[in-house]
């Protein structure tokens, strides 16, 4: 960083210091993303067949990345052939298009350009994941890792999984494997408010900074029903039942719109003091500012219209429900409402209120015109969330429905982007998005199929055939043998 | 009743094939001579199939038989092959552009034992306080009328193993051998089954090699147990359970250890040699290390094929061709994982295959292997006089895409409904009014 810089950031730190004494803008301001783009050499995958995730499916395509972004995409044969003439030769037209990054343009003018004979192959938009715990649940699952439910209160909204998240955790590269190239990890569901979600570039880093997605919104976690009232009904404290969630709920929610009515008083200099700084409800008071989403873990139906109730009651929005397994029953009412449901293609009847799950409810709740997802919540799944999106469609079809795979793909990529706040930024393939991509060996939705290779920012972060490209965390080291993968 | 079913009631027993020809010649004979009326007395039961123009997979043969014809009478496959004529009074099935396979044999469930994961007074399968070790017999308490039993059956399972979970001792009690269509309870006391991966170590006090020698010890006593000379001290077995340990010993049924560690699996390896069991590790995320071992001591391994997650420090070596590397070894390979959702097993085969693992073997792991593996005799192959248990499919049974169209047990076409079909079936239009359809 250079000296005449310095200024700059004091002023912005002075600034954050000011708001955070006014007790407003504190959603955003900390703890920002650090991650940068790596290298993103000019890429040209031709004649490829492409899921687009926007609904669409090209049998043979053009897709050129360039800059980290999808330049274009084209009929295969499409592109304009100056361009790919200039690609081709991988000469100083090309070196034009090299690297984002000011400074070093001009040293690497030319830099060769990869080109990818895509015949047979299928390029996806890299697959995100809305509910994962990977880094917070790491593995091994050991006690001293374990950090994703702040037990001790049901309201723990003040606590950010971002700091929970190991970012040594073998179980990132395994999922990158599997295509996946955003992922939003979520506090557990024990606590009627968990706290803070974060959506993260599944990107090797040091630190949990590195892999955060930037401008990307946090999420709340709440969660309904069985889990709650079993933790706190074994401790013997509230709550207890359906209706002492539903009352700790409306209790939390009343105190937020009380507090940020005193932060407005404050700031509107109607008040002489701000309220006293609160972390969990600087989360509620963030959501009730549309700055937060809030992710709702919510099996049964009922629970889910209860949930859209007491969303009406304090005028926040409801942007998922997670693990929402009776969709299917409300698939109308979710639709009305605008809500996504993330689904597991055939989990059930571990627990009652997982009892009336169907494998056609992602299939169902799609049919009505409601935003359908298919999310994982576990490090085995989201290694092949692919497959877990063809089980959904098959068993959609299965009982005659009809759905295309350019319609499933998009459960576990635009829909599931447009569920975290990203979905002008990436899950689908489509000029100006980022180049976030994933080129299969075959059909994804075949389980022989193979993620080749893994894009993040138009930077090759995973590549099946070339070990360099596979990242190995620290907790590998040593643990399995070099060239050899889990 | 069938007055021809009767009198070829062989057919109900293995025999060569070219006698079952002329058997089958026989029939056709008679179905020319004799009159239409008795036909009509004789055919209504419905009770033959013939299965035709599919692509059959007989796991005798690695090669399918294309467009070819199974014939069942009396619940056994009487006859299969191309060009086979089906005869009139045989319930036709038409499986042209299918998949036939045998019925899948789910190695490891707790099918019929525990409905519900959480809901204790749902759970059979986990002793938590009673103190029954290896005489804990799961058998009393099969429900046959359990949701998961069509649920499963839809996608192809035809018979399963289950087994008691971890509970309070190492030694978790004896599985059964249960059958999802007819008569559930197939077999009591198939297999005794043990757990000795990281989550069971607290099971003997918290050390592996407690856990180990306590098995070790039991083994050897029981082997020499005799009841009035029995002196349990604190913590030790029952005459109860050392009696059952006994009798599991001399009874040649498999020994089934829940084992990730390559160094355990070894130990495990051991312990079934000392008292010549048949091994059966169950995940064995490890077990490709010791692959060779494995092989020479005739073990079965029921791979966990998603399971590549170093979950444990047990399980570091964990990774997803360990089927494939297990398999090259010359071990047999066999699946586990599904719990629930049966259904996944042929997603965990397909992904196996994805990992190296041939895909004939794959589909052996399912059905022929499995049934050797637990003792079933005459399952899980296509042949004449093997049980028939058969699944349709639309396409690949490996692959997520595919579905069971027909599932057939013992003979008997297996509704193709569940709790879940009706569910759906309920919801599919929300237009209509709720509650009467």
């Amino acid at each position: 960083m250079s000296n005449n810089s310095m200024p700059k950031l004091n002023a912005v730190l002075l600034l954050a210091v000011c708001l955070s004494i006014a007790g407003a803008g504190l959603a955003a301001a900390p703890h920002e993303s650090t991650y940068a783009p790596r290298s993103a050499p000019t890429t040209l995958i031709q004649g490829v067949a492409v899921l687009t995730g926007t609904g669409e499916r090209l049998e043979r395509a053009d897709v050129l990345m360039q800059a980290g972004r999808i330049a274009a995409l084209a009929v295969a044969g499409g592109l304009d052939s100056a361009a790919l003439q200039a690609l081709s030769a991988g000469s100083g037209e090309a070196g034009r298009w090299n690297e984002a990054g000011g400074g070093q343009e001009r040293q690497q003018e030319a830099a060769p350009v990869r080109i990818i004979n895509g015949a047979g192959k299928w390029l996806t938009p890299g697959i995100i994941d809305v509910h994962s715990h990977l880094g917070a649940y790491p593995s091994p699952e050991v006690a001293s890792t374990a950090d994703g439910n702040e037990l001790t209160d049901p309201n723990s909204a003040g606590v950010w999984v971002e700091h929970s998240v190991w970012p040594q955790d073998p179980q990132f590269g395994l999922a990158l494997a599997g295509g996946v190239t955003t992922l939003h990890i979520l506090p557990g569901s024990g606590n009627l408010f968990g706290g803070r979600g974060v959506t993260l570039k599944n990107v090797p880093s040091r630190t949990v900074q590195g892999m955060k997605f930037p401008g990307a919104p946090q999420s709340l976690k709440m969660a309904c029903g069985e889990n709650p009232k079993r933790v706190y009904g074994e401790k013997e404290k509230a709550p207890t039942t359906r209706m002492g969630n539903v009352a700790g709920y409306r209790a939390a929610w009343a105190a937020a719109v009380a507090y940020r009515e005193k932060q407005r008083k404050f700031q509107a200099r109607e008040a002489d003091a701000a309220p006293e700084r609160d972390l969990g409800l600087d989360t509620l008071a963030a959501v009730l500012d549309g700055e937060i989403l809030v992710q709702n873990h919510c099996y049964r139906a009922d629970e889910m219209a209860v949930m859209l109730d007491v969303a009406r009651e304090f005028g926040y929005a409801v942007t998922a429900f997670h693990h929402a397994v009776e969709s299917y029953k409300i698939a109308d009412l979710l639709a009305a409402a605008g809500v996504c449901s993330a689904m597991w293609s055939d989990w059930w009847g571990f627990k009652l209120e997982a009892f009336d799950a169907i494998p056609q409810n992602v299939a169902l709740v799609d049919a009505a015109g409601a935003c359908a997802i298919v999310h994982s919540d576990s490090a085995e799944g989201i290694q092949r969330l692919n497959q877990e999106a063809a089980k959904a469609m098959s068993a959609g079809r299965r009982m005659g429905m009809a759905i295309s795979d350019a319609q499933a793909i998009a459960w576990i990529t635009s829909n599931a982007a447009k569920a975290l706040g990203i979905a002008d930024e990436t899950g689908s393939i489509k000029e100006g998005k980022a180049a976030d991509v994933a080129l299969w060996d075959r059909h994804p939705f075949s389980v022989y199929a193979h993620a080749e290779m893994v894009w993040i920012d138009g930077h090759l972060h995973y590549d099946r055939q070339d070990p360099a490209r596979q990242p190995v965390s620290d907790f590998d080291l040593g643990q399995t043998v070099a060239g050899e993968g889990r | 009743m069938n007055f021809g079913k009767r009198f070829f009631g062989l057919s109900a027993t293995p025999f060569v094939n070219s006698l079952h020809l002329a058997v089958l010649r026989l029939r056709k004979v008679r179905a020319r001579l004799l009159p239409a009326l008795l036909w009509v007395l004789a055919a209504p039961s419905w009770a033959d199939l013939a299965i035709v123009g599919g692509r059959v997979y007989t796991l005798e043969d690695q090669e399918p038989l294309v467009g070819a014809t199974v014939l069942v009478a009396d619940g056994r496959i009487e006859a299969v092959g191309v060009d086979l004529p089906a005869p009139f009074a045989y319930r036709r099935v038409d499986a042209t552009g299918k998949i036939v396979t045998p019925g899948l044999i789910e190695s490891y469930s707790h099918i019929g034992l525990r409905e519900i994961g959480l809901e204790s007074t749902t759970d059979d399968a986990t002793l938590l306080e009673h103190p029954l070790g290896p005489a804990f017999d799961v058998s009393y308490a099969l429900n046959p009328a359990s949701t998961l039993i069509p649920v499963n059956r839809m996608e192809g399972v035809t018979r399963a193993l289950t087994f008691p979970l971890a509970g309070v001792d190492p030694l978790a009690g004896l599985g059964a051998a249960v059958r999802l269509g007819g008569e559930f309870l197939l077999a009591p006391r198939t297999a005794l089954v043990g757990y000795l991966d990281a989550a069971a170590t607290d099971l003997a006090g918290g050390s592996r090699a407690a856990a180990l020698q306590r098995l070790v010890t039991a083994f050897a006593e029981a082997s020499r147990f005799s009841p009035s000379r029995y002196r349990p001290g604190p913590g030790d077995y029952s005459r109860h359970d050392m009696a059952a340990l006994k009798r599991f010993i001399t009874s040649g049924k498999p020994l089934v250890l829940a084992v990730d560690r390559a160094a355990e699996i070894r130990r495990a390896i051991d312990l079934a040699a000392a008292h010549n069991l048949r091994l059966v590790v169950l995940g064995g995320a490890e077990a490709w290390r010791v692959r060779e071992a494995l092989a020479a001591a005739g073990a079965a391994v029921a791979v966990r094929v998603h399971g590549n997650l170093p979950r444990s420090f047990d399980a570091l070596g964990a990774r997803l061709d360990n089927a494939a590397l297990l398999h090259e070894a010359g071990v047999t390979v066999i699946f586990t994982g599904a719990l629930h959702n049966s259904s996944n097993l042929r997603q965990m085969a397909g992904n196996a295959v994805a990992h190296g693992l041939p895909w004939h073997s794959a589909l052996a792991g399912l059905t022929r292997r499995a049934a050797e593996t637990w003792g079933m005799e005459n399952v899980g192959v296509i042949r004449p006089g093997a049980h028939a248990d058969l699944v349709v499919w639309s396409g690949d049974p490996l692959e997520v895409t595919t579905w069971a169209e027909q599932v057939v047990i013992d003979g008997e076409l297996m509704p193709m409904r569940s709790r879940q079909t009706q569910l759906f079936d309920r919801y599919r239009d929300l237009s209509k009014p709720y509650g009467y359809r």
